[in-house]
């Protein structure tokens, strides 16, 4: 008998299985998305099916601008997980005021300085298993 | 409500050890029943084992039941395990602690145990995202890391907190350890060392962060009648407090050198054992990282916020000090187990109180304090007296 190693790091995004489903499928269309409370008005982030002001279930999809600019951010070198290369951006966008967390790809990392603009750049990573394209939002300098 | 104290406690050697999962716990046993002489297993009604990831890296559940099978406990007040992340071990000290007060149990044991450098360094890693949001936060690679980096860039900004400063907690808490034979590191270290190991995620270098560590510690607790007839020395627990800011990084307040839970959390423990910051001679605090210590001075009122480089720059939280921190050497020195971190804080402060620390002893200990967090966003504090509350 062989060794057996697996884990799947990445979510489930088919609506099929993830009630955010909607947010993944704009995001491959290179469109940023989020909630709307269909009860209250309020828009979230990151996406949420459960408003904890009013809490309804019902919401409506919204587009974001796909531009923001970099609010925190740090390199780091080493010490990643399984799967994942340094040196990593790990950034905070800021986007029509949420701050966003996410990586910033095809950027000198020597170079990303505060307040600057990225746009929205969504990665592609493994297909889930049942082979669907997944999806994460990544921003990249402007 | 009863008045609760410690009655034993033990701890383990941590580090890269070759020993499984069950090993380790039998050691955390073994050194917690043989510092209370008078106690055996069957005497023991309730067991709470903090535990994070036993089934990524022992492919483990049903902890409580394992662990008291392999310690021969016959729970029947009590059996449970709690899941916290890095504070899993003393929001398990807190559930033992409310059964006793309460009048639910008399005699609980608290056990932390984590094995966690299985199977390979990588894969402990990859292991460690599953504390943060895995669709938010950990599909894009995050661990611990970068947030506490985050922090550390945030304060070095607004107070000026320098990599010097940062350096001298890896430093104090690297020296500490050499004289803990349980730590995971016994070498100590120097300011060059420190300043020179290499960069992690800008400015945490490796000797300023805790290392994957493999550890278990227990910790026995009692009802006020009980914990007088075992001891003449219990130590008791004065004040306690827990409270979350958020989960999610881009949840909790902007400002990340800011960390109100701990500060909410402390204000309420010291209020509960009617004491103030000045009253404490030895705390462990949740070094994770540099700066979570530096913080931590900060938000538990031990100095003014943005003051804490100076603080530990001046020495005021080594020997000699205001306020010892860490003598057993920190998550930095003696690795950070997760479920049993907390635990190994709580025997240190029992060990402490009770002038039983050897070479570790702070002078005349009277009150100690422990803080175990998970993440920034989420803190637990104890306060432990050698007087009764």
């Amino acid at each position: 008998m062989s060794y057996f190693r697996a884990i799947d790091p990445f979510p489930l995004e088919s609506p099929d299985w993830n009630k955010l489903g909607e947010f993944y499928a704009r995001l491959g269309q290179g469109r940023l998305s989020t909630t709307r409370c269909a009860g209250c008005g309020r828009t979230a982030w990151p996406p949420r099916a459960f408003c904890p002001e009013c809490c309804s279930d019902r919401f409506d999809w919204v587009d974001l601008p796909s531009e923001g600019t970099v609010h925190a951010f740090t390199v780091q070198e080493t010490g990643l997980p399984a799967g994942f290369d340094g040196p990593r951006i790990f950034a905070i966008v800021k986007v029509h005021g949420h701050r966003v967390f996410s990586i910033i790809v095809e950027g000198d990392p020597g170079r990303i300085t505060l307040g600057q603009r990225v746009s929205l750049k969504p990665l592609r990573i493994a297909d889930d298993p049942k082979g669907n394209p997944r999806w994460l939002p990544a921003f990249t300098p402007v | 409500m009863r008045k609760v104290a410690l009655v034993g406690a033990g701890v383990g050697k941590f580090g890269v050890r070759k020993a499984t999962y069950r090993d380790l716990i039998w050691e955390a046993g073994k050194a917690c029943f043989d510092s209370v002489p008078a106690l055996k297993p069957r005497d023991i009604e309730g067991l709470v084992v903090g535990s994070v990831m036993p089934e990524r890296t022992a492919f483990q559940s049903h902890i409580s039941s394992l662990a008291a099978e392999a310690l021969g406990i016959r729970p029947s007040a009590l059996s449970a395990r709690t899941e916290h992340m890095c504070a899993s071990g003393t929001v398990g000290l807190r559930y033992a602690y409310a059964f006793i007060a309460a009048g639910l149990a008399d005699l609980v044991m608290v056990l932390g145990v984590e094995k966690l450098t299985q199977p390979t360094a990588e894969e402990a890693i990859l292991n460690m995202g599953a504390g943060v949001d895995r669709e938010w936060e950990a599909a894009f690679g995050l661990t611990a890391p970068p947030c506490f980096a985050l922090a550390a860039q945030r304060h070095m900004a607004r107070y000026g907190t320098t990599e010097e400063q940062l350096a001298l907690v890896g430093v104090k808490n690297h020296t500490h350890a050499a004289k803990n034979p349980n730590a995971h590191f016994n070498k100590g270290a120097t300011l060059d060392q420190v300043l020179c190991s290499r960069m992690i995620s800008s400015p945490l270098r490796l000797f300023m962060c805790s290392p994957i560590t493999d550890g278990a510690a227990a910790v026995i607790v009692a009802g006020e009648e009980r914990a007088r007839a075992l001891t003449d020395t219990p130590v008791w627990i004065r004040g306690t407090g827990q409270a979350l800011d958020g989960f999610q990084l881009t949840s909790l307040p902007e400002d990340y050198a800011h960390w109100p839970a701990l500060e909410r959390t402390a204000q309420r423990a010291y209020r509960m054992a009617g004491i103030t910051p000045r009253d404490v001679d030895v705390a462990e605090v949740h070094d994770c990282f540099a700066i979570a210590e530096l913080i931590a001075y900060e938000e538990l009122g031990f100095c003014p916020k943005g003051e804490a480089g100076a603080f530990v720059a001046a020495g005021r939280s080594d020997y000699g000090g205001d306020v010892v921190v860490n003598p057993r050497g920190g998550l930095i020195g003696c690795g950070h187990p997760l479920g049993a971190t907390g635990v190994a804080q709580a025997a240190e402060i029992f060990v402490q109180l009770r002038d039983e620390a050897g070479a570790r002893q702070v002078p005349g200990a009277s009150i100690g304090l422990t803080h175990n967090n998970s993440g920034m966003g989420e803190h637990v504090v104890m306060i432990y007296g050698r007087e009764a509350p």
